[in-house]
């Protein structure tokens, strides 16, 4: 049962994650590892801070060169025998995939992980359309399985726990055994897409960078369903946000390293791929078709509107695994497909700002996640920039607003500031035992869950005056 | 309390404190130590008396507007003084690092912020970075565990200057304290907005600050002091919390935040 | 589509003129020069790990925790033979195996051991033949064609793949230079180590889709133990793939 509710508040979702302790754990193992094991590798790679200068500024010329890129990515793949799609919006895009389905008489398809491909709502589209999806990576496969979203950009089921998996897969897979390991489990998905993949129509992919200079998609995964994925069907189907794009093969190969010791510590996942066009004359295996969606859905937008930076965002989850919030709430708890700082970035550019109002402000500001971004994203900042903006638009709350006028209206005018904190904190001293309050009025937010120490009476000022007047 | 025999010495430099509206407020005591520890540091130190908030609370709710107001008030009050010094990481933070920030579009303004930041510091860091200083003659027997305020932290790369100063507390030993450099979720308006966050955050720190077996908590940023500290009180912990200023000036002897005078 | 095409272009010219102020899109000649001199920086960011030479990294690498296969040394490929059925019998495995179709593997003597020619779905054993190998990353490379069937490495429960000691590239750009301006492949697939998941729970497993086992057997190269450090190793080869050139060994 899916933990994510459309209707529901974000705080909701988060009263729901909070109280749900087998979450916690699921999280404080998957990215305490993750933390560890990046901390690990960075320690052994003195050039690491070099590299993400590099790796920014790779970016940050892309970006500034963008249309640039995609024209030369574009030709490139085309002179290789691949179709390239153009979508301004998530609906489009899936209207395409569908299309190529169609066209291609598919009944099944095989995917392999794509957060774009949940972005813009592929698996509903394709389920609207009749075509029976099927998931290959185990973590998408696990929640295709439960109807979860996923909760995590590299580990989309950490929700779970083996003996959810396990119930999953006793009543959906053909030939489940004994599930009585984790090995076991993955045996049993071994087993059950196994013949999946030789029979798919279409296989759909994402792409975690595109190489302008030859056309090729890459990918980045462990588990080899990409691979067959991507290789048996008559038609691949690639589906990438626009800012993918680096220059060169080389140059992906400088985020490459960044990418994987950010998200899991590894220095390169088991199967790094470049995919570049159908199937050659000469070539044994390989699709007929191959088809690249390239998806805009809100990129020109950042572009435009002071977010570029966040288009450099290779995916690599740190910032989740790394933020003070995320590792309390979890994935689902921010109610889009992308969660934790990268997430409260994106998600109010790709589904608007009155829906997700809550996720900018639902942060510390501690900086952590920029610290470990491998490409420098000054998320703080950005996030600083939504305020802003709800700011403006109005769209905090009236009480809210009305504080912090109030607040400045004193603020500016010293005399009377003085003599309102001078009275607020003896009015304080009324609510105190000992020296803490565990209770006031107006204080609820505080004293909920902790006490707050009692002031001394006097101000600093007031203190510091009387002391200037004692001869 | 201004010193009124310095040596002629150019070395005396005149200091403007900005104790920050939460230590006006709420623990005035952090606020006197500055002054000590300036004043044995070789600074003249003046009180801004019309100082009231560097507008930080509206800079972080997204309120840019009033955000300078606040700003400009302060910029003109502080710029006339050779070195600002403010006893915590997010508000030294919020004068060096955001003020400027705020006046992209107004260069005469923003020439001003500029000007103010570059004089503008941490109290902790600007003893040892700026003054050279080490407390002498301090001692204090306890365990202590010290919390870096996020702020503080990565805005202004204060981590080596509060533990240099504490080495040199005599009998005061500083425990490791696990995740030490991780956020205690306190963020301002975010500990009363999403509390329910904050308070898991902060049930977090607590378990790791009373895992240190630490007899003190010390910081330099008092809202997050305040946040630990309400959190290990209402967990029914011993745990004592300062400012680190206060163990530096001689205070640890005195009541610690929360305990009554 | 063409519309959405032109739609999307607009509005990143628009919007990076905008964020230019107002000047010129630099040519395509100043891209280039700029993605140059981003690449040639890379030198500097390397984590440093060659010690001992390419080949020896690279060995290194492969056998480490991290990478999980499992590594033998022949003098020649006519021993790759023998160490295939070497394999096989210390796995208990027996049967036929697959035979990736490159000649200079179909040459050797296959005698005592059943081969075929296409992997099923639940193919126990591929033997192959790499294009080359990364030591940075302990990485065997493989190029789709006509001798390597992209399928051959991702069927099989064991993957048994012979390389020769002078097609170890020794980082990762080396690589990608060597074929740069070339004709890519379909696929080009950089293999480092056995399939594996950590979805569930967090816990490692070998052998999600691809190969549980991979076992590498180097062909050639500088005597064992002889640690002549950035050594070149370069080897006679019989056959190069078209736009390969030969590896460079040296250390950058």
């Amino acid at each position: 049962m899916s933990a994510v509710g459309e209707r529901l508040t974000f705080k909701a979702r988060v009263r729901v994650a909070l109280a749900d302790p087998v979450l916690k754990v699921a999280i404080d193992r998957t990215t305490g590892n993750a933390r560890t094991k990046r901390a690990a590798a960075i320690a052994a790679w003195p050039g690491f801070s070099a590299a993400r200068d590099l790796g920014r500024d790779i970016k940050d010329h892309v970006i500034a060169h963008l249309d640039h890129y995609l024209i030369q990515f574009e030709r490139n793949a085309k002179a290789s025998g691949a179709k390239i799609h153009w979508a301004c919006t998530g609906p489009e895009a899936c209207d395409i995939v569908v299309g190529i389905c169609r066209k291609a008489g598919a009944r099944t398809v095989t995917r392999s992980k794509s957060m774009l491909g949940e972005e813009i709502g592929l698996p509903h589209a394709l389920q609207e359309a009749g075509i029976e999806r099927i998931e290959t990576d185990l973590a998408e496969h696990i929640i295709q399985l439960a109807g979860d979203p996923p909760s995590h950009i590299v580990w989309p089921a950490l929700h779970k726990t083996r003996e959810q998996v396990a119930a999953l897969f006793r009543d959906h897979h053909h030939n489940p055994g004994t599930l009585a390991t984790i090995e076991a489990m993955v045996a049993s998905a071994r087993r059950e897409l196994r013949g999946r993949f030789l029979t798919a129509d279409v296989g759909i992919s994402g792409a975690n960078f595109l190489i302008a200079d030859t056309g090729a998609v890459c990918t980045v995964t462990n588990e080899g369903n990409a691979e067959l994925t991507t290789t048996p069907p008559r038609v691949h189907i690639v589906t990438a946000g626009i800012e993918k794009l680096v220059p060169s093969t080389a140059h992906a190969m400088v985020m490459l390293r960044l990418l994987v010791r950010s998200a899991t510590g590894a220095e390169l996942t088991q199967y790094t791929t470049f995919h570049c066009g159908p199937k050659r004359p000469g070539d044994l295996d390989g699709p007929a078709e191959f088809h690249i969606v390239l998806v805009d859905g809100g990129r020109t937008r950042m572009l435009a509107e002071g977010l570029a930076e966040m288009l450099r965002c290779i995916r690599c989850g740190a910032c989740l695994n790394h933020c003070v919030v995320y590792r309390q709430i979890g994935g689902h708890a921010y109610g889009s497909t992308y969660p934790g700082p990268m997430g409260s970035v994106l998600t109010p550019m790709l589904e608007g700002l009155p829906r997700s109002k809550d996720l900018p402000h639902a942060c510390t500001l501690n900086g952590q996640c920029q610290e470990v971004c491998p490409v420098a994203i000054p998320l703080p900042t950005l996030l600083r920039g939504w305020r802003d903006r709800l700011w403006r638009l109005g769209l905090e709350s009236v009480s809210v607003r009305q504080g912090f006028a109030l607040w400045r209206f004193l603020a500016l005018r010293p005399a009377l500031y003085r003599q309102a904190s001078g009275l607020a904190v003896r009015m304080m001293s009324w609510f105190a035992r000992d020296g803490w309050i565990a209770r006031m009025p107006l204080a609820s937010g505080w004293t909920r869950y902790r006490d707050l120490p009692r002031p001394p009476g006097r101000t600093f000022i007031a203190q510091y005056r009387r002391r200037m007047r004692r001869p | 309390m201004v010193q009124d025999s310095y040596p002629e010495s150019e070395d005396v430099v005149r200091v403007g404190l900005f104790v920050t509206c939460l230590v006006d407020a709420m623990r005035p005591a952090i606020g006197f130590a500055a002054i000590t520890l300036l004043e044995a540091a070789r600074s003249r130190v003046e009180v801004p008396l019309q100082q009231t908030c560097c507008g930080q609370p509206a800079l972080n709710s997204g309120d840019l507007a009033g955000t300078r107001q606040l700003a400009q008030r302060t910029i003109a009050l502080l710029e006339p003084f050779q070195y600002v010094v403010v006893p915590s990481g997010s508000c030294a933070a919020t004068i060096r690092i955001h003020y400027p920030d705020l006046f992209q579009d107004d260069p005469p303004w923003r020439a001003r912020a500029q000007a103010l930041a570059a004089r503008t510091y941490e109290l902790l860091s600007f003893l040892v970075d700026i003054r050279a200083w080490s407390p002498k003659q301090v001692a204090l027997r306890a365990c202590a565990t010290y919390h870096d305020s996020c702020s503080g932290l990565r805005e202004l790369g204060i981590e080596a200057q509060p533990r240099k100063l504490l080495a040199s507390v005599e009998g005061l030993s500083l425990r490791p304290l696990a995740g030490n450099t991780s956020c205690c979720g306190f963020g301002g308006t975010f500990c009363v907005k999403y509390a329910a966050i904050s308070n898991a955050i902060v049930e977090e720190k607590a378990r790791s600050i009373e895992a240190t077996g630490a007899e003190l908590l010390l910081g330099g940023d008092l809202g997050c002091l305040m946040n630990m500290a309400g959190k290990l009180h209402r967990r029914g912990s011993s745990i004592r919390a300062f400012h680190a200023a206060e163990i530096l000036a001689g205070m640890g002897g005195g009541p610690a935040i929360g305990e009554a005078m | 589509m063409s519309d959405a095409r032109s739609t999307i272009l607009t509005a990143i010219r628009a919007a990076l003129e905008r964020r230019r102020g107002g000047p010129p899109m630099a040519d395509e000649t100043t891209i280039a020069a700029e993605a140059e001199r981003l690449r040639a920086r890379v030198d500097a960011t390397r984590p440093d790990r060659l010690g001992g030479g390419p080949v020896n990294a690279f060995l290194k690498r492969l056998v480490s925790p991290a990478v999980a296969a499992t590594a033998e040394r022949v003098a020649t490929l006519g021993d790759f033979p023998d160490t295939v059925r070497r394999y096989l019998t210390a796995h208990g495995l027996a049967g036929s195996v697959t035979l990736q179709p490159h000649p200079d593997l179909l040459a050797l003597d296959w005698s005592e051991i059943e081969t075929h020619g296409q992997p099923s779905l639940d193919e126990p054993v591929t033997v192959g033949l790499a294009l080359g190998a990364i030591a940075e990353t302990g990485t065997l490379v493989f190029h789709s064609g006509a001798t390597s069937p992209t399928l051959f490495a991702f069927l099989p429960v064991h993957h048994i793949v012979a390389v020769e000691a002078g097609r170890i590239w020794s980082w990762l750009e080396d690589y990608a230079d060597a074929f740069a301006g070339c004709a890519q492949p379909r696929n080009v697939n950089l293999i480092t180590g056995p399939s594996g998941t950590t979805d569930i729970e967090g816990t490692l497993v070998r052998g999600a889709h691809g190969p549980g086992h991979l076992h590498v057997v180097l062909i050639g190269g500088a005597v064992p133990n002889s640690d002549v450090a950035g050594a070149p190793d370069y080897a006679t080869l019989s056959e190069r793939p078209m736009g390969a050139d030969p590896p460079n060994n040296s250390s950058r």
